[in-house]
């Protein structure tokens, strides 16, 4: 790519809806991005996710939930507007749950039903579990959690040693990533994105990853390598409030395996979507909105 | 699958063809959503008929040669007064009195001939990217159609020898022309399967039949009285914007330029044309 290109990628495409609120809260030294849209009754809290992507990636849900909800979003910590701290530790899915409970109370939410994907599913079940007042339902999409196994080809290559190889998963290396920034993306996101014609989704989820340095990825992928699984499964049997994890048959990222656990682990409902992969609130959007706002209604529906 | 399925269908019977055609939705007014070029049949109107069937009544039709339509081999049934007349065959076959029309690329041919001889029948035109001999000058394809091909590049496979060789091929270097716009890979797989569901030989008899020329066209641009609207994408690399302008111009129509938008805007463009062509057509009866 040519700088002109690289501009290009940096200036911010326009949006079908614009927040009505922003600002930035600190915590700890950092500063934290959010955006508010909407003043409906219940608020919808769209988390942030792994930092290679901010929080535009939930660009096809904003304006539909909006016309329906308060909907707040923020840019996790190592991408978008928000700070990118240098040390591994800031990274951890503690770090992320006290970002978005300080963003709660920036924008004065004393209660939300938190949207997670991917590995946000790690800080909004800590929020739920640990602050249950705060939480009433939680919807996970296509969530990275250690309940069952990864694919099989995602746990041949060490992310931390040099190999002598970058086919495939092999990409999935710190020194890779360091020589071949770009290349990794564009891989990744193949994978992330197996749907064909998802070309517009992928050019969209490698600029906004262009927007951080790869140190920075790296910093944020160790944090969360100190992820405990027995933590993790003791989290989510302390939530109490109801769950909906919604994910891709054909997700490369994460297997099905893992949001179906997940779902049992919560007793919550498991909608799986045929032929989906792992981003399909980009890919799937009406569908992911639809199920979205039932879940919200529901909740609605019922006496607290 | 669809998004919305026809509340009625049926054939009508032309002389020694028959043509298929669906109507969804009971609004008024009617819009007749038009054939285009034999590469493709009605379902390229697939992202109009959903949203313009809630707020009116829609008729599609197959033209001859794809679709559900009969495939005939001589060029009678694709020379613009027989397509003119299968418009009126349409509207007669489906007990419509008058509607707007709505016609994509050569589509705009056999409307603008039905503006022009049956002013009652219609309540109005959209012309969207129409292709039509008006003031293209000199940039007509100039590669010989039906002698041996010497190239392969470019609009040198506008050949009868290259379609009867490489028909596929063909269909997906016009449909990468139609669509200029990043991230049309959809629209693009979608229009090439239409292109496969007939044949270079139909197309061939197709490209038989002659075009209207411009002094014949200026006649009828000047006998239309009803409301005009052309929608013309300014990186059109099949029919130039100039084509749609100066339609618009003898018409006395309006003329809407998109931005950035290719041939076929009503497939990448959907809602930015659903919008335009229910303002139109409200704008009409209301209307009236």
């Amino acid at each position: 790519m040519g700088i002109a290109e690289a501009t290009a990628v940096a200036r911010e495409q326009t949006r079908a809806r614009y927040p009505d609120a922003e600002g930035y809260t600190e915590r700890d030294g950092v500063r934290l991005f959010w955006e508010r849209y909407g003043d409906g009754e219940r608020t919808v809290f769209l988390l942030p996710t792994w930092s290679i992507v901010h929080s535009r990636f939930w660009k096809a849900q904003i304006p539909y939930l909006t016309r329906h909800y308060r909907v707040l979003t923020f840019d996790g910590r190592g991408n978008g507007r928000s700070d990118r701290p240098e040390p591994a530790a800031a990274y951890s899915e503690r770090e992320f749950a006290a970002d978005s409970l300080a963003v709660m109370e920036a924008t004065a939410t004393r209660r939300a039903v938190l949207v997670s994907l991917s590995c946000g599913a790690l800080w909004s079940t800590l929020l739920a579990a640990e602050h249950p007042d705060r939480v009433d339902g939680l919807v996970y999409l296509g969530p990275a959690v250690g309940l069952a196994p990864p694919h099989p080809e995602r746990a041949v290559h060490s992310f931390l040693e040099p190999l002598d190889t970058d086919e495939g998963w092999a990409k999935y290396n710190q020194h890779y990533w360091l020589r071949h920034w770009e290349e990794f993306l564009e891989y990744f996101f193949s994978r992330c994105l197996t749907e064909p014609h998802s070309t517009k989704q992928r050019e969209d989820c490698v600029g906004w990853a262009l927007e951080m340095a790869p140190e920075t990825l790296i910093a944020a992928e160790l944090g969360l390598l100190s992820c405990g699984l027995e933590s993790f499964e003791r989290q989510c049997h302390r939530v109490r409030c109801p769950t909906l994890v919604i994910h891709g048959d054909e997700d490369a990222i994460r297997p099905h395996a893992q949001g179906a656990a997940l779902a049992a682990a919560t007793r919550g409902r498991l909608v799986t979507l045929a032929g989906s992969g792992h981003l399909p609130q980009a890919r799937d959007p009406v569908k992911v909105n639809l199920l979205l706002r039932e879940f919200v209604e529901s909740i609605a529906g019922r006496a607290r | 699958m669809r998004a919305r399925e026809p509340d009625t269908d049926g054939y009508v019977d032309r002389d020694g063809f028959k043509l298929h055609w669906e109507v969804f939705g009971d609004g008024e007014p009617t819009l007749l959503l038009l054939p285009a070029w034999t590469v493709v049949h009605a379902r390229f109107w697939k992202a109009q008929v959903p949203y313009l069937a809630r707020h009116f009544r829609v008729v599609t039709y197959d033209g001859p040669g794809n679709g559900r339509s009969d495939r005939p081999e001589a060029p009678a049934p694709y020379r613009y007064e027989v397509q003119g007349r299968s418009v009126l065959a349409v509207l007669d076959a489906t007990g419509t009195d008058r509607a707007v029309l709505v016609s994509l690329s050569e589509g705009a041919q056999w409307a603008l001939w039905a503006a022009a001889h049956h002013p009652d029948r219609v309540l109005g035109n959209v012309f969207i990217c129409p292709s039509m001999d008006l003031e293209l000058g000199n940039e007509m394809r100039s590669e010989p159609f039906d002698e041996p091909y010497t190239s392969t590049d470019g609009w040198a496979r506008y050949n009868r020898h290259y379609w009867l060789e490489h028909w596929e091929e063909f269909l997906e270097f016009f449909f990468s022309q139609s669509f200029t716009e990043p991230h049309s890979t959809k629209q693009t797989e979608d229009c090439v399967g239409w292109g496969l569901e007939t044949t270079p030989q139909v197309v061939i008899a197709r490209e038989r039949a002659p075009c209207p020329h411009e002094a014949t066209l200026r006649g009828w641009c000047a006998r239309v009285r009803r409301p005009v609207m052309v929608i013309h994408g300014d990186e059109d690399e099949i029919s130039p914007p100039r084509c749609g302008a100066a339609l618009a111009r003898a018409t006395g129509g309006a003329l809407v330029v998109l931005e950035g938008a290719g041939h076929i805007p009503n497939a990448r463009d959907p809602v930015k044309v659903n919008l335009l062509v229910r303002e139109f057509a409200e704008s009409l009866s209301g209307r009236a």
